[in-house]
């Protein structure tokens, strides 16, 4: 396992490396500098800059993220258990699933406005098919076997559904989860992008009109940064609320009779 | 079911407690003729505090049998009594679980991965409301009467099959049904683990007074744990024998070919299993 960390961390030193010495051979205008970026950020952090701008990012993440994985997870659950509205709801959500979810910013302008609203709508609708469609894997996937033994221990309906088919389906819950980080994130950013006056997107774009390559880096390095300490949490959560799973990393050998 | 004696013997006569009347299972539809037989005009009584072993050949239709009794399975034809009233039947539709009579032990434990062995043996008394303290200690009993007390606390992922099976037994034995099916508990497991397991099956039906329906492929088994052996056979699969056994208990199962009248019901059995094998 450290073995591992050392070559990464190796790997990833050279990188910054090689980055840093194209940048003193070819001059930092176009590509910047680690140690520029590094320098920026610090003094970003330092006048509240950074954080002013990513709250809203954030934000809109998050708001996004809830507003699309609640439903999502709740509709794939609910349609367990009505065989019409399922096909025809399947029908329906592979072609929103399929409808590229940028082409509907300036729909959701319109509605919205330029304001967080359409940003958090943009997520939402992204995050809600790919949780959707995870949790709908979980709950196609929960063994029939279980199903039958406890209702022969005489669950009724709505027991099965919390205490079978629910603890069953979290582990597709969290996959879909963690897919679905990365794309809260970009939806943020891409909203920003479009329209808006703050925000790290918006910072990205500044960035980029003013010809500061520094600071579209400092705007890709804090989203980088966002992303993988959510991520980190969540597997955090899903490590502990998933002990019950036999993962060949344990490598405990099983106690014999 | 207190009335019986805690072994009955062969003679001993309860009330009955299961009766399957004319019962029969079918796949395909009638109507257009494809109708494909499992079961048929299945008779059987099963008395209070008896220990039914059903045999067959594989494909007879056994393990369709109890997933009928347990009504996770809608018969074709017959009815189901239990104590004397209809419970199942062709004309019911199937409610497994709903008056909790019915104790099912199947194939494999079906215990849920993601509970302890102690939420898994808890498991039909939480969702029957908040267990009785009585019920809990109960639970403690069972749990250290299959030898899982020292387990209590790990995931069926941590436990070898023979422990799963332990822990499944408990969790049906836990909430008391008069009457426990069992489908091929021990078929998976080596030689050793289930003449243990067979002892201790023999332990608790004596202390706890069950009715036992058992399903095994195993003439051994069915001669060593039955007060009575049913056969089924053909297709579709039809009772073709019904035998008592009276080798007086306790028994060893273990050694149970060491019992004088050993032979003559295995050659029986074997002869009918072997008929019907080649009708």
């Amino acid at each position: 396992m450290s073995r591992v960390w050392v070559d990464r961390t190796a790997l990833g030193g050279v990188l910054l490396l090689a980055w840093e010495i194209a940048s003193r051979m070819l001059g930092p205008y176009w590509i910047s500098s680690p140690l520029l970026v590094l320098e920026r950020m610090w003094v970003m952090a330092g006048n509240g800059d950074l954080w002013f701008h990513g709250r809203f990012t954030l934000a809109e993440a998050f708001g996004g993220f809830v507003v699309g994985a609640v439903p999502g997870c709740v509709t794939a659950m609910l349609l367990r258990r009505h065989p019409l509205v399922r096909s025809a709801f399947l029908g329906i959500a592979a072609i929103g699933y399929a409808i590229p979810k940028t082409a509907l910013v300036p729909l959701f302008i319109l509605w919205l406005g330029v304001g967080p609203g359409a940003k958090v709508a943009l997520v939402a609708s992204a995050i809600f098919f790919i949780v959707f469609y995870s949790t709908w894997h979980g709950v196609e996937a929960v063994d029939n076997k279980l199903l039958l033994s406890a209702r022969v221990l005489g669950a009724s309906e709505r027991q099965l559904l919390r205490l079978v088919v629910w603890p069953s389906v979290v582990p597709y819950v969290f996959g879909g989860l963690r897919v679905a980080i990365p794309y809260a994130i970009a939806g943020a950013i891409v909203g920003e992008i479009i329209s808006s006056n703050r925000g790290i997107g918006y910072l990205a774009q500044y960035g980029a009109m003013d010809f500061d390559t520094t600071l579209v880096f400092v705007a890709l390095v804090s989203v980088m940064c966002v992303v993988l300490s959510v991520g980190a949490v969540l597997s955090l959560i899903q490590r502990r609320l998933l002990r019950w799973q036999a993962t060949p990393s344990q490598g405990k050998p099983a106690p014999i009779v | 079911m207190k009335l019986n004696m805690p072994t009955p013997a062969a003679t001993t006569i309860g009330c009955p407690l299961l009766e399957l009347r004319q019962l029969g299972i079918s796949y395909g539809d009638a109507a257009s003729g494809e109708q494909r037989w499992v079961l048929r005009d299945i008779d059987l009584v099963v008395r209070e505090g008896e220990f039914v072993t059903v045999m067959g050949s594989s494909g007879a239709g056994k393990s369709t049998l109890l997933n009928v009794v347990a009504q996770t399975l809608q018969p074709s034809a017959g009815q189901i009594l239990f104590r004397g009233t209809p419970v199942g039947g062709a004309d019911m539709a199937p409610n497994p679980g709903s008056n909790r009579q019915i104790g099912y032990v199947t194939q494999d434990d079906n215990l849920l991965p993601w509970r302890t062995v102690w939420d898994n043996v808890m498991f039909p008394l939480t969702i029957a409301g908040r267990p009785s303290p009585a019920a809990v200690e109960k639970a403690h009993a069972l749990l250290k009467q299959v030898g899982l007390d020292r387990w209590a606390n790990h995931y069926p992922h941590q436990l070898s099959g023979g422990m799963r099976k332990r822990a499944s037994l408990a969790r049906t034995l836990v909430y008391s049904p008069p009457i426990v099916l069992m489908d091929e508990p021990f078929g998976a497991l080596d030689a050793e683990t289930r003449a243990q397991l067979q002892a201790d099956l023999l332990n608790l039906w004596s202390t706890e007074r069950k009715t036992i329906l058992f399903v095994t492929h195993d003439i051994n088994e069915a001669v060593a744990l039955g007060d009575r052996i049913v056969v089924l056979s053909g297709t579709p699969g039809r009772v073709v024998l019904e035998r008592q056994i009276d080798i007086a208990r306790p028994r060893d199962p273990e050694l149970i070919f060491k019992a004088p009248t050993f032979a003559s019901h295995y050659d029986a059995i074997r002869g009918c299993l072997r008929g019907a094998g080649h009708a």
